[in-house]
């Protein structure tokens, strides 16, 4: 398999967020992954302490400039994720944009990384520029409910409201859409969140079609960080393997996101000991341990197709 | 496993040199990689052309303080590399200084880098750092020929001259040395290298004991970038799992590289097409592709055990 992906995400000296969470994984699974890291902190801000640089605008046109000099600036797939930046994010824009005219096939993965729980935790102002500028190069998004309201201006309180927000999502851009967590009721009960996907694939004879799945996925009773950069990296993995099938796209995809959590979990529990909540850096994703799992998931998660349609 | 390494050194966007050909291969062998990326460029400065920043001595002292603050600045092993700024290396002499007094067993493995073929390709004032601060705290160095030269004073023209510089290399610090590649002859002819080992241990009772090795590997026509990275970070895996028994340590790292040399150099003939020299981007090591070969290297390089 040669397959290039360009990621510019953040790196972490000590942990697993951004590019150090998507990198590993998306290696082992055999892709060539080129990373421009948008900043180097020493750990992720949710430590107590955090501390580190950050990349300008111009410096990552420059390191795009070295690869474009070399021309080897040919790849399959970009990835892309927390930013706080609009500066930042409107040259990332610009370099897509180059890319895909370079790369007519090139398939744009992008997490809007804006906010959860209802509460915005970048800057405002990076609303318009996912909305206008961002979301309508990319070709599969894996928003938060909250994120999906935010970019469509509708709250999703139903399964209807949810199928909608994907389908205003369509028409802005990505042919994938992933609702990666959701305030929905579940069928299997409070102690699962509900996650969505719908697809639209144009089939060999030209017609063309409409997937959408739903999951009920198992909560877990701890706040992860990296976990949404994880999730972005499986899904081009599994979506690359399925390019016409999100329903085995996401069940693989959950499901590992399922086991490295689960491995996470026991061991920050170890760590912490009884009655005692782990820290941050005991949170840390257990990613070289998960390595198997990453490799060859299995399947813990059903996807439910909710509907196919003609369109 | 959980042995945590900290590894600082270079970042390219594309292709495998410093942290990008150090870390993936640590981390599908087990080992927790926290990685201070020292530059960041877009490839290595072999190609054509290359753009990007680099990481000053405050800027790394910050990072480490970071790492400090938060209490998570225990590391099993210290992994260093291409360096080109004296104060930039000072600053990582200090901070493997504090590591050492936070965890005693720490091993720090270091790769000297100063230069190759009689000439060096870092500026010359970084030469007393290494000699006086570096090579001092190091555990485990690997240094070529020029390098292991310049760092005793001493020439290497018979195998003689190379255990005699590997006890100077000794006395200087580090228990393990390895002379990663030299101009010496080989038993098996000119198409292979001679590297040596040398390793000193205490025995219970106190009383020293050095094992000695040299290894034939074969030549590969081509130049590489990323190699000694890739080495280095490897002696440190199979050191780890093997470190009473230099040997074993040495075949199984100078069989990882042989492999992946290998699959590379075919993929780079076959972009590069009959008769044509690859290109520095088709001679990027086949990391990813390697993984098998990473995990679990078949043994195709023997050590011999000398004097």
């Amino acid at each position: 398999m040669e397959c290039r992906v360009l990621s510019i995400q953040s790196h972490v000296v000590r942990g697993y967020v951004g590019n150090k969470s998507a990198t590993f994984p998306l290696q082992v699974l055999g892709f060539e992954v080129d990373s421009i890291n948008s900043v180097q902190f020493s750990n992720h801000t949710g430590y107590a302490h955090w501390k580190g640089q950050v990349l300008t605008a111009d410096e990552l046109n420059v390191l795009y400039e070295g690869i474009m000099l070399n021309k080897v600036n040919r790849y399959d797939y970009i990835l892309t994720g927390y930013s706080r930046d609009t500066s930042f994010l409107k040259t990332v824009v610009d370099i897509i944009q180059e890319l895909k005219k370079a790369n007519p096939g090139l398939v744009y993965v992008c997490d809007p990384v804006m906010g959860d729980q209802g509460a915005m935790y970048v800057p405002e102002y990076l609303l318009p520029v996912y909305r206008d500028k961002v979301v309508p190069l990319a070709d599969i998004l894996t928003p938060n409910q909250f994120e999906a309201e935010l970019l469509t201006g509708r709250k999703i309180t139903t399964e209807e409201d949810a199928v909608e927000v994907m389908d205003l999502l369509h028409k802005m851009g990505p042919e994938t859409v992933v609702l990666t967590s959701t305030d929905l009721p579940s069928k299997c009960g409070d102690q699962f969140l509900v996650a969505l996907g719908s697809q639209k694939i144009v089939k060999p004879d030209g017609t063309k079609t409409n997937q959408k799945i739903c999951m009920d996925i198992p909560k877990v009773d701890a706040v992860f960080v990296g976990t949404g950069d994880l999730f972005a990296a499986m899904l081009l993995a599994w979506t690359h393997h399925h390019p016409k099938d999100l329903k085995a796209a996401c069940e693989k995809t959950v499901s590992v996101m399922h086991h490295v959590i689960k491995r996470t979990i026991t061991y920050a529990n170890e760590m912490a000991g009884p009655g005692k909540r782990p820290s941050p850096a005991q949170l840390e994703l257990r990613m070289v341990q998960s390595k198997a799992d990453i490799e060859n998931p299995a399947i813990v998660v059903e996807a439910k197709v909710l509907h196919e349609s003609s369109q | 496993m959980e042995c945590r390494v900290l590894s600082i050194q270079s970042h390219v966007v594309r292709g495998y040199v410093g942290n990008k050909s150090a870390s993936f291969p640590l981390q599908v062998l087990g080992f927790e990689v926290d990685s201070i990326n020292s530059v960041q460029f877009s490839n290595h400065t072999g190609y054509s052309h290359w753009k990007g920043q680099v990481l000053t001595a405050d800027e790394l002292h910050v990072l480490y303080e970071g790492i400090k603050l938060n209490n998570v600045h225990h590391y099993d092993y210290v992994l260093t590399g291409y360096t080109r700024d004296t104060s930039f290396l000072e600053m990582v002499v200090d901070i493997v200084q504090e590591l050492k007094r936070a965890n005693p067993n720490l091993v720090y493995v270091c790769d000297p880098v100063l230069g190759d073929h009689g000439s060096m390709y870092v500026p010359e004032n970084l030469y007393p750092v290494y000699k006086n601060k570096v090579v001092p705290v190091a555990d485990i160095i690997t240094p070529n020929q020029f390098e292991a030269e310049l760092l005793t004073g001493k020439n290497i023209s018979t195998e003689k001259d190379a255990v005699e510089v590997m006890d100077l290399l000794h006395a200087m610090g580090p228990d393990t040395v390895v002379i990663t590649s030299s101009d010496l002859p080989s038993r098996l002819g000119d198409r292979f290298l001679v590297s040596l080992g040398s390793q000193r241990k205490v025995r219970p009772d106190g009383s020293r004991t050095t094992q000695r090795v040299r290894i034939e590997v074969p030549k590969v026509d081509a130049v590489f970038v990323g190699t000694g990275d890739l080495f280095a970070a490897m002696l440190l895996a199979w050191t780890h799992h093997n470190p009473n028994d230099l040997k074993m340590a040495c075949e199984k790292t100078f069989s990882v590289m042989h492999h992946v040399i290998k699959r590379t150099i075919s993929y780079a003939h076959e972009l590069a097409g009959p008769g044509r020299r690859p290109s520095p981007p088709q001679l990027e090591l086949r990391m990813v592709q390697s993984k098998a070969d990473i995990e679990d290297p078949a043994v195709v390089i023997e050590a011999t055990v000398i004097s």
